[in-house]
């Protein structure tokens, strides 16, 4: 195998690079559980999984609320998903992580 | 004193014949500037909305209110009852001979490194270019103070431009202790670099072992980035690296000494902090010196 071939084989296998990363979230709407993206699926997904999330933890903390039930306006399992809608590791801990967490179809 | 009187009669003569074109004529002048001058102020924060290209909406601008001088000035001759074709003709002639001028003499002319909305370091100046003028460059540094630099002091000085070419290199380099397992802090920084969307592919990401210093084995991460994202990335690999690191148990040094004090009486020199442990005639003292030291 020529190097150049092992280094596809390689590009192929390994190197994982997601296109981007957005926050997906649930919030209740009409007592109805809706699933949302943020920047939504037509924009264009932040390019750092840093930066996605920060933005998901203040997101949690501008909308967390005290309460057991889940208020209007809360935002609820929150976390970091990739450009295949595959959840990301939080970069802290290196484990999946969630947000609020309150259901269980995350 | 009759010189006076007759000049006022022949200007109050002129004023007699052609007053009222003349008036006309400087208040189209002076309306039309007004209004060519408005319709750039709207132009500009149109196009600035559009298209972040700031030299684009520059070129546009001036050209578009270059143009709508020229035609008021036409106007305005018209109305003073000027015959139009002279006036075309030399604003023609003018403009050719301009244009020459600039194509003949362009290649002797210093023309500054950058555009307006480059990133540039002039001298100890880092920031970005807002404005450029015949006479100076407005800078705008990165904590928002305002720098107003004379052009030949920007072509006496060394400039880094940021925008010239379209990658730059990140640098991560990281101390580990002698004690972990050095393939896998390699292996580990390299994930990171290769993981993240920003790194391009090409060329790849690759750790090196730059040195074996007192303290730790340096290891030098090298990543290739977008010009535009650089400094963001470097922030966030250097984070990810701190966590990464302490979540696969590899420490990462910092600057210290040991000094080992042992009894004359006691033959086995100590070296390390498990044989000391072993001997209770030795002990250990880890002077940490401090990153300054």
């Amino acid at each position: 195998m020529k190097i150049s071939e092992g280094l596809k084989v390689i590009e192929k296998g390994w190197i994982i690079k997601p296109k981007g990363y957005r926050v997906k979230y649930q919030k209740r709407i009409n007592s109805e559980l809706i699933t949302e993206y943020s920047p939504d699926l037509e924009d264009k997904p932040l390019d750092s999984d840093v930066v996605a999330w920060r933005y998901a933890w203040k997101l949690y903390m501008a909308t967390k609320s005290d309460s057991p039930e889940i208020s209007d306006g809360e935002l609820i399992n929150i976390f970091v998903v990739d450009d295949s809608d595959n959840p990301v590791k939080y970069y802290t801990t290196n484990q999946l992580e969630v947000f609020n967490l309150r259901e269980i179809n995350v | 004193m009759e010189d006076q009187i007759t000049k006022l009669e022949r200007i109050r003569d002129i004023m007699m014949l052609h007053g009222i074109e003349l008036i006309t004529a400087v208040a189209v002048l002076i309306i039309g500037i007004l209004v060519a001058k408005w319709i750039n102020r709207v132009l500009k924060r149109s196009l600035s909305r559009l298209t972040a290209n700031a030299t684009v909406v520059s070129i546009v601008c001036n050209t578009i209110f270059v143009l709508m001088l020229v035609a008021v000035v036409l106007v305005s001759a018209v109305q003073a009852g000027l015959q139009v074709r002279p006036i075309v003709r030399l604003f023609v002639l003018f403009s050719l001979i301009t244009v020459g001028v600039i194509v003949v003499f362009r290649p002797f002319l210093p023309s500054l490194p950058f555009k307006v909305g480059n990133t540039v370091k002039i001298g100890d100046l880092l920031g970005k270019i807002e404005a450029t003028t015949f006479l100076n460059t407005r800078l705008r540094t990165f904590d928002g103070k305002t720098f107003f630099v004379p052009n030949r002091q920007i072509l006496n000085d060394i400039v880094i431009n940021y925008h010239f070419s379209e990658n730059r290199r990140i640098k991560i380099n990281v101390g580990v202790r002698y004690d972990q397992d050095l393939m896998k802090a390699k292996q580990v920084l390299e994930s990171i670099m290769i993981e993240d969307p920003r790194v391009i592919a090409k060329p790849a990401p690759v750790v090196y072992v730059l040195n074996l210093t007192n303290n730790c084995v340096e290891l030098g991460g090298r990543c290739w980035v977008d010009n535009m994202k650089y400094w963001v990335t470097k922030c966030d690999l250097l984070e990810k690296t701190k966590y990464r690191f302490d979540n696969e148990g590899i420490a990462i040094a910092f600057p210290q000494l040991d000094v080992n004090y042992y009894n004359k009486s006691d033959s086995l020199v100590c070296t390390d902090q498990n044989r000391l442990q072993g001997h209770g005639g030795s002990f250990k003292s880890t002077i940490e010196e401090d990153r300054m030291g």
